[in-house]
């Protein structure tokens, strides 16, 4: 009896234990992201995570439907399926270009295969584009960068847009000027004057400018580049890496330690050499003689 | 400026953690993967422009990241030509989260316990301040390490990375002994990893998968960098301790921030670890003024076993 | 002296060093060192199968007494060019019993120093690397040379002044048996004594004494360099390869002490190897264990003079920290305690010198292990974000195992080539009782045309006499 009973408590214990542990919920995340390139290339870009409590994770291999505006047969993007970082890439079909140019906001949705009835995703964008130009004044250059947006069937000017505006550089982008990030005025332009000077570039001094929308809630990510020969031409001598140097390859020996590397092996293996050479002379004697 | 740091710290930290986060949505975009870079498959695909054109791209481009082609040994050992890795660690700014370590172990499959990046507590003098150091190879210009590897197995690229080739490392360990920063370890037993990674193919860039036997070290992920992105611990960081860049380029980012690299050693006086040794580290640290948070708030992270050592 | 008087004396002496089968001793000795050996191969399967963990090295003690055995080796092997190549260089006559000992030690340790370096390295199987691939700018690669160069130079100065003895183990084959019969022919039947054979030996051994004496120094001071050459506190001294070398000198000398005592036991070669050796090595002994404490007194008080930030930790380990016990008795026991023993005449007697001996190699070997570890353990940057097994090192038996096997295996060698081989040289020994007998009997040192003649040359005197 009193057996039963401790065991009992037991269980319910273990019970609240359990219960406690279910209470860290997991929660999967799908996000849709849209693109434009140099007012042309466009695309999207699925993510997928799970998210328990601080730690988030990427969900490979889960495979989603794409759709325009509502979720039909005709209106399919695509189906596609995460990669290793959970993210997936979708271009627009030319099947839909009728739809596409029918309106000026679309909706873009994702959903799970299996089921249909509920959007894993949507995302809203209002057709825009983005382009750059550059001014070479007496003393300064700048940069402009004017944001349209098309509204009815004409495009006109978004303001409030707040893009960076800089030089292309590896991993990131350089701001031209003083400001991290710069906004379009009413008139849907923004001129940013290049302060950085002297910035090297390629090897003909040309540098790559650049202005890039992230992630607005209207248009969604915009980008747009431009090489001018605004650079400093850099060669890329690597006389440094040819140079005979103690931490360099086999090949790329110092003279003085090779010299004296062979010199000394030279000398003392030729002697040993000479000393074979006695042993077997002692043996022709030896045979000679006998 | 103070704003603008508040808002971007911001930013970062109620964005996901991962890659994505201290990005934003750079990874995708095409002039990010140098066109040269990419492994090209020959077919092409068609798609709707923005205007309502129909153009085509490579296939290669339908996935997030594009891959790059396998290179061959004698490639990986020049490097890329023409840049000239830098890394510039913000002292003021760590926090001792070690999510560069995380990361950075995760990705590499480094043997539990070890780890290619260490933060160390650091204090410099009795009466001056407590701050958190994360050390990573530091790729030294004039490597001790490489002077004295007898097999060639660790070298020196052009483009100023020091790279292993653990095909062809011998386990002497004798760059370990030769580190002043003790920057390296040892693969003392088979690390353990899933078994679709342990059988990839292995390249001197992606340091994947790790070989028994052979010595370990940050590698300033040179396939990460190939194909357009940062390596894993500067986009692991939420706080943008980790600047990465190319010297000859002038510039250095954390993804979200870029800064003339020049410019920002000037100003804030980054200095190098151990400069008297004659090691040329390739990288640079910025010293903790203007603290982002106090030295006590990296305390909770630290193994309790380290406490007393400074 | 007549010739039947040096025809007997040269018998005795020849069946006195002729190398004898095992007594129960020598078996139960030969047993207990495959024993270990065996132990020490397995310990390393172990190894190969799942890795240096097997050991207790981790990151930060990335060297432990694999790498402190293989110092230990190269030094003691450095005896060789002592003994035999310095003393005969030098014409000290007495050191010529021991010759082949010091030889002997020299080839064994050097053979092991190579083996032991290979169990160390993480990938055995990549070895050709090293010569494939190899970099000339590498120290490593630099004491590979050396070591390879010196071994044969070793092995040649073993073999030349062997070829003499290989005549007169040949003409007792009833003593050796048919195995060992054949493979004293294929080393030497071609020698038949004459006086251009002898020539030619003399001039090569003189080649060899003076070839290896470089050779000699160098193993030794380019194995330093593999510390020298780094930045760490402890090795980062412009000294090392001197002090590398006395050391080496020292050790050797108390190995050779210590295997002359135990094959004049064993063999019982009282009168080659008389009191009057000890009474020699132990002045040698006591001159390169002072020599040697003078080294250990620049190479860690002057550092402790400065106590730079980066030897401040080192040093206190060292002086007064967890090697503290390690240090003192390395130094006390290692040096200073054989040194006292050594002043006095009545140390330098065979047993208070063999005791001498023993304390100095395992002094030596305790001092190579506190050259290679500690230094290690104490880093530039602090050991954090490490598991806390980094922080400290104490082997595993694996490596106790592979150590002591590979110690054994030395003695192993040893102990064979002392069966197979006359462990002091017949013939030089013979030549040399003969001219002393004849210095004796004739009161002045006669001139003879060749160093070593079997027969001695009679002065004109001797020959009006036989006639």
């Amino acid at each position: 009896m009193k057996n039963n009973f401790s065991f009992l408590i037991l269980f319910l214990l273990v019970q609240q234990v359990i219960a406690q542990k279910d209470s860290v919920v997991s929660k999967e995340i799908v996000s849709l992201k849209y693109y434009n390139e140099n007012a042309s290339m466009q695309y999207l870009v699925l993510e997928n995570k799970l998210k328990t409590g601080k730690k988030t994770e990427p969900l490979r291999n889960k495979t989603f439907q794409l759709f325009l505006d509502s979720i039909a047969a005709p209106n399919k993007i695509g189906s596609v399926t995460t990669d290793n970082d959970g993210k997936a890439k979708s271009f627009l079909p030319p099947a839909l270009k009728g739809s596409w140019e029918a309106s000026a906001q679309h909706k873009f949705l994702a959903v799970a295969p299996g089921k249909e009835d509920e959007t894993a995703a949507e995302l809203e964008i209002i057709k825009a584009k983005i382009n750059i130009d550059t001014l070479a004044g007496a003393e300064a250059r700048s940069i402009v960068v004017q944001v349209m947006k098309y509204e009815n069937t004409e495009w006109t000017p978004a303001s409030d847009v707040e893009m960076k505006v800089g030089v292309q550089r590896l991993g990131g982008v350089l701001s031209a000027g003083d400001e991290e990030t710069y906004t379009t005025d009413s008139s849907g332009a923004v001129t940013v004057e290049l302060t950085k000077d002297s910035l090297p570039g390629d090897q003909q001094g040309n540098i790559v400018l650049v202005a890039k929308v992230e992630d607005n809630d209207l248009y969604g990510s915009l980008f747009v580049e431009k090489a001018v020969p605004w650079g400093i031409a850099i060669k890329s001598g690597n006389n440094f890496f040819d140079q005979r140097k103690l931490w360099a390859t086999n090949f790329r020996t110092p003279l003085w330690l090779l010299f004296m590397a062979y010199s000394i092996v030279i000398g003392v293996w030729g002697t040993i050499i000479y000393l074979v050479l006695q042993i077997i002379r002692i043996k022709k004697i030896g045979t000679a003689s006998s | 400026m103070e704003n603008n740091n508040t808002s971007r710290r911001e930013f970062l930290l109620t964005g996901l953690l991962g890659s994505v986060a201290a990005t934003g949505c750079g990874d995708d975009s095409s002039p990010f993967t140098p066109k040269d870079e990419v492994a090209l498959t020959g077919e092409k695909v068609k798609l709707l422009s923005v205007n309502g054109e129909v153009i085509e791209v490579d296939k290669a481009y339908l996935k997030p990241v594009p891959d790059i082609p396998h290179l061959p040994n004698s490639e990986e050992r020049k490097g890329m030509p023409g840049k000239k890795f830098v890394m510039v660690i913000d002292l003021s700014r760590c926090k001792n989260l070690k999510k560069c370590q995380e990361a950075c172990n995760h990705m590499h499959y480094v043997n539990p316990g070890q780890s290619w990046v260490k933060v160390y507590s650091m204090q410099d003098a009795e009466e001056s301040a407590p701050y958190w150091q994360p050390t990573i190879c530091l790729h030294c210009d004039e490597p001790p390490c490489v002077k004295v590897c007898p097999v060639d197995a660790t070298f020196k690229r052009q483009d100023g990375i020091v790279s292993i080739d653990s095909d062809r490392c011998v386990g002497c360990r004798f760059c370990m002994a030769a580190c002043p920063y003790s920057t390296r370890v040892f693969n003392w037993e088979t690390p353990a990893m899933p078994v679709e990674v342990a059988s990839q193919h292995y390249s001197c860039e992606s340091s994947v998968p790790q070989k028994k036997g052979t010595v370990g070290k940050c590698d300033f992920c040179p396939d990460m960098v190939r194909k357009g992105q940062l390596p894993h611990c500067v986009s692991a960081c939420p706080n943008g301790v980790f600047m990465f860049g190319d010297m000859n380029e002038d510039s250095v980012t954390n993804g979200a921030e870029t800064f003339r690299f020049s410019e920002l050693i000037k100003d804030k006086a980054g200095y190098r670890l151990m400069e008297d040794l004659g090691t040329k580290p390739s990288v640079y640290y910025l010293p903790p003024v203007n603290r982002n948070f106090p030295y006590e708030s990296g305390l909770e992270n630290q193994d309790p076993a380290d406490q007393h050592h400074h | 002296m007549l010739v039947e008087n040096a025809t007997s004396l040269s018998e005795q002496i020849t069946q006195d060093l002729l190398p004898k089968k095992f007594g129960r001793r020598g078996m139960i000795w030969t047993a207990v060192l495959i024993l270990f050996c065996i132990i020490g191969a397995y310990a390393y399967y172990r190894q190969l199968r799942y890795g240096l963990v097997v050991t207790n090295m981790r990151d930060y003690a990335s060297w432990g007494i694999y790498i402190s055995n293989f110092i230990f080796f190269v030094a003691i092997s450095l005896v060789g060019s002592l003994i035999t190549a310095i003393f005969r260089l030098t014409d000290v006559k007495w050191a010529t019993p021991l010759t082949r000992i010091a030889e002997i030690i020299a080839v064994s340790a050097i053979v092991f120093a190579s083996l032991i370096i290979i169990v160390d390295m993480g990938r055995p199987e990549r070895l050709l690397n090293l010569f494939v691939y190899g970099r000339i700018q590498s120290p490593i690669m630099w004491d590979v040379i050396v070591i390879g160069t010196y071994f044969i130079i070793s092995l040649l100065l073993l073999y030349f002044p062997l070829l003499p003895d290989l005549k007169i183990l040949i003409h007792f084959k009833e003593k050796s048996g048919k195995a060992l019969n054949k493979l004293y022919r294929f080393q030497g039947s071609f020698w038949r004594g004459t006086a251009e054979q002898f020539k030619i030996t003399n001039r090569s051994i003189r080649i060899l004494c003076i070839a290896i004496v470089p050779v000699a120094f160098s193993i030794h001071t380019v194995t330093s360099w593999l510390f020298a050459t780094t930045y760490r506190p402890g090795w980062d001294s412009t000294n090392f390869g001197a002090y590398f070398i006395s050391g080496a000198f020292l050790v050797g000398a108390g190995g050779v002490v210590v295997a002359m005592y135990v094959f004049r036991k064993y063999y019982v070669l009282e009168k080659y190897i008389t009191v009057k050796h000890f009474e020699h090595m132990g002045k040698v002994v006591v001159m390169l264990a002072l020599l040697y404490l003078y080294f250990n007194i620049n190479e860690y008080m002057i550092p402790a003079f400065k106590m730079k930030k980066t030897e401040q930790a080192h040093l206190s380990g060292l002086f007064t920290g967890e090697f503290a016990i390690l240090f003192w008795f390395a130094i006390v026991a290692g040096m200073i305690v054989p040194i006292i023993i050594m002043l006095f005449k009545r140390g330098r007697k065979p047993l208070p010198m063999f005791i001498a001996g023993i304390m100095i190699v395992v002094g030596a070997w305790f001092k190579r292990y506190l050259i290679v570890t500690p230094t290690l353990l104490h880093p530039i940057l602090p050991m954090q974000d490490v598991p806390a097994s980094y922080h400290h090192y104490f082997p595993s038996w694996e490596e106790w195992a592979i150590a002591i096997g590979s110690l054994s295996g030395a003695l192993l060698i040893i102990t064979f080539f002392a069966r197979i081989y006359p462990i002091i040289p017949i013939q030089e020994t013979i030549t040399e009782k003969l001219e002393e007998s004849e210095e004796m009997t004739h009161g002045k040192a006669y001139q003879r045309e060749s160093e070593y003649y079997e027969k001695p040359v009679l002065t004109p005197k001797e020959q009006a006499h036989e006639k």
